[in-house]
């Protein structure tokens, strides 16, 4: 058997680089620290022409595997789709631009035997200070939301067991969030300080909607991690809030018009009818959501064993999500 | 069929679980207690599942140990703390016996108890919830919410059971193939018992003072309590028809609505000379109806989801007892 195989993903989502260079730089301090390794690099439809230099290598016998999505999917569905092809029990995500330094990866390998997830923090930072503000405060505002305190969910470089990906419900836009998610599933998560790449220190800033995605994002995450089982207490909170300054509202301009003041054309009369009917939608809504979770609840499994003592259950079907949208065609292969 | 309903014919075998979190001292006592209480017990067999729920102490190594030591002892580790409910439901979804019995960890509950539950599963309950007589906790910070809550409790929810905090029950198999816990609803066990169509009783049992560890509850659950009240309210009314809950507050929604649409015309043809704007009323007439469209609406989506998602995979049926048989 020897050492365990690594199967290292790579999405191709967004501004690549060579991928053959890519390739070059993380996979030779693999093969210096003796870990065995396959990467599997998955891209986007309109990225199909960046990968001919990789099917180059890998005709050439190198461990790659290239894999082609037959629409846009998500981040959080490309590495599952990789998931599912790649051989190796310890996975290794990597985006397709530079984040970290290449001896990074054997370091995170390394963490695979008392951890289930291990993620790359860029420390120390050696890129602009406008980089560094958008880092913390994205990361202020998930500590404040959800009580996290991993500093580089940005990142992107993880190393983690197959486990951690099977069972950690994952979709969307919430793959910057697995290491939360794993946390939440009962998974060991560490963090490894790494040296930044000197390709990722140019400074960026984005358009405004990207920001926007990232807060509702991070809404996103705040309402499913704390009220997923209970969503009547989150709209019911907001909803009895409103319908109480409501009422409130409604009480205080009908007792002064006991007092003799005039009751129909006071605007502040709308506004106390307004809250209140704000608060009853509110609480509906809460409603319809435990109904949903009540009529799920006997076909969701809503813990997850210590793995000491995994056995399979017969209960242990689990609403995976939503499947691929497409069966990936792979383009080459190493063998 | 000995556990679909009806009387118990054969001994049935029976299942105990106990969550356990941070339970390290109370461990070893609670295994020999439930030991010595079952020996006397009339049942083809028993296993002990002591579900581990994430402790930060040696909890977890002590159940290891006392199942090494007896192989009727089996220990169920959760990844993490999940909570009550979720280690209950964790040791149901384990459990094999006919019969499961819960109890606490902490020793405050007796298994000399246990006999007394299961002849009441006997006489053909479902589920049977003990009563704690002379409970041996905190006046204030404990017994005084508890009866407050136990009374909401019940005038709500209209299951006659005084003790809804009591760990102490017993349930049929067939009862936990048709209710599956999550979030905090232990609280609600015989409320949901009852919208899963058991049969429930009571009992008195004993209750002693902790020895060992720590009480886990606080203050500041009532929010908490009252929101998944108002849900297992739903749930036990209104859960296979929405539209009986949504369509009345519509209708009183739209009934504002017109008097207020009536109040602005009657103030528009100047009958009624102190109705003097031309805005306040027809706009609280407009969110009124606002309101009652979009609850109907929420009705409407609450019936789509429950004739395609829901009935893809339907819950089993509640069991029925044939009278006089």
């Amino acid at each position: 058997m020897g050492a365990p195989l690594v199967s290292v993903l790579v999405p191709v989502r967004e501004r690549p680089e060579p991928l053959a260079d890519l390739y070059r730089e993380y996979s030779e301090p693999l093969r210096a620290a003796g870990i065995r390794h396959e990467f599997i690099v998955i891209c986007q439809p309109w990225f199909e022409h960046l990968a001919s230099p990789l099917l180059e290598l890998a005709t050439a016998g190198e461990p790659i595997k290239v894999l082609q999505l037959g629409q846009g999917v998500g981040e959080a569905t490309m590495l599952k789709v990789a998931g599912e092809c790649a051989r190796g029990d310890v996975l290794l995500t990597l985006p397709a631009y530079r984040r970290v330094r290449g001896s990074a990866l054997a370091a995170l390998v390394g963490c695979m035997d008392d951890a289930d997830l291990a993620l790359a923090v860029r420390w120390p930072r050696r890129d602009s200070w406008i980089n560094r503000l958008q880092n913390s405060v994205f990361h202020g505002l998930v500590r404040w939301l959800t009580g996290s305190t991993l500093r580089d969910l940005a990142c992107g470089v993880r190393a983690m067991h197959r486990r951690v990906l099977d069972d950690t419900p994952l979709y969307g836009d919430f793959f910057r969030f697995l290491p939360l998610l794993a946390q939440r599933e009962g998974f060991r998560v560490v963090e490894v300080e790494a040296e930044q790449h000197h390709g990722d220190d140019q400074t960026r800033v984005y358009a405004p909607g990207v920001y926007l995605r990232r807060a509702l994002d991070l809404l996103g995450m705040f309402f499913l991690l704390r009220f997923t089982d209970k969503p009547l207490r989150f709209f019911g909170l907001v909803g009895s809030a409103s319908a109480f300054f409501g009422l409130t509202v409604l009480a205080v301009v009908s007792l002064q018009r006991l007092g003799g003041e005039p009751l129909a054309d006071r605007p502040v009369l709308l506004l106390g009818v307004l809250l209140l009917v704000l608060g009853v939608q509110a609480v509906a809504l809460g409603l319809i959501g435990e109904m949903i979770v009540y009529h799920h609840a006997h076909q969701r499994r809503g813990y997850r064993l210590a793995d000491r003592v995994r056995e399979p259950s017969p209960k242990d079907a689990r609403s995976a999500g939503t499947g691929p949208p497409d069966p990936p065609t792979s383009v080459g292969s190493s063998r | 069929m000995p556990n679909r309903g009806g009387v118990i014919t054969r001994k049935p075998f029976l299942s105990v679980v106990v969550p356990l979190f941070d339970e390290e001292a109370n461990v070893a006592p609670l295994v020999s207690r439930v030991r010595a209480s079952l020996e006397t017990v009339s049942v083809s067999g028993w296993e002990l599942l002591l579900v581990d729920d994430g402790s930060r102490d040696g909890t977890l190594a002590a159940c290891e140990r006392a199942a090494a030591a007896d192989a009727r002892v089996r220990v169920i580790p959760l990844a993490r703390n999940y909570g009550q409910t979720t280690a209950l439901q964790a040791g149901f979804d384990e459990a094999r016996g006919d019969v499961v019995v819960t109890m606490d960890g902490d020793l405050q509950n007796d298994p000399d108890d246990i006999p007394l539950l299961l002849q009441a599963i006997e006489e053909g309950h479902d589920l049977v919830v003990g009563y704690r007589v002379r409970r041996q906790d905190a006046f204030v910070m404990r017994k005084i919410p508890s009866w407050v809550a136990n009374r909401i409790i019940r005038a709500l929810t209209r299951v006659p059971v005084r003790d809804v905090g009591c760990a102490l029950k017993a349930y049929r198999r067939g009862l936990l193939d048709r209710m599956h816990l999550y979030s905090e609803m232990h609280r609600f066990i015989p409320a949901l018992a009852v919208a899963g169509g058991g049969r429930v009783t009571e009992i008195p049992v004993r209750h002693h003072p902790r020895v060992a560890g720590e009480s886990k509850y606080g203050p500041g659950r009532i929010w908490r309590v009252l929101a998944d009240l108002l849900t297992v309210k739903m749930i036990q009314s209104y859960s296979d028809r929405p539209l009986a809950l949504f369509g009345p507050v519509a209708l009183v929604s739209f009934g504002v609505g017109g008097a207020s649409m009536v109040a602005a015309v009657a103030a528009a043809f100047e009958f009624r000379p102190w109705l003097a704007s031309a805005v306040v009323l027809p706009g609280i007439a407009v969110l009124s109806f606002g309101l009652g469209a979009f609850l109907v609406m929420v009705g409407l989506i609450a019936e789509v989801f429950l004739r395609t998602e829901a009935s893809d995979a339907p819950r089993p049926l509640p069991a029925a007892r044939e009278l006089g048989a």
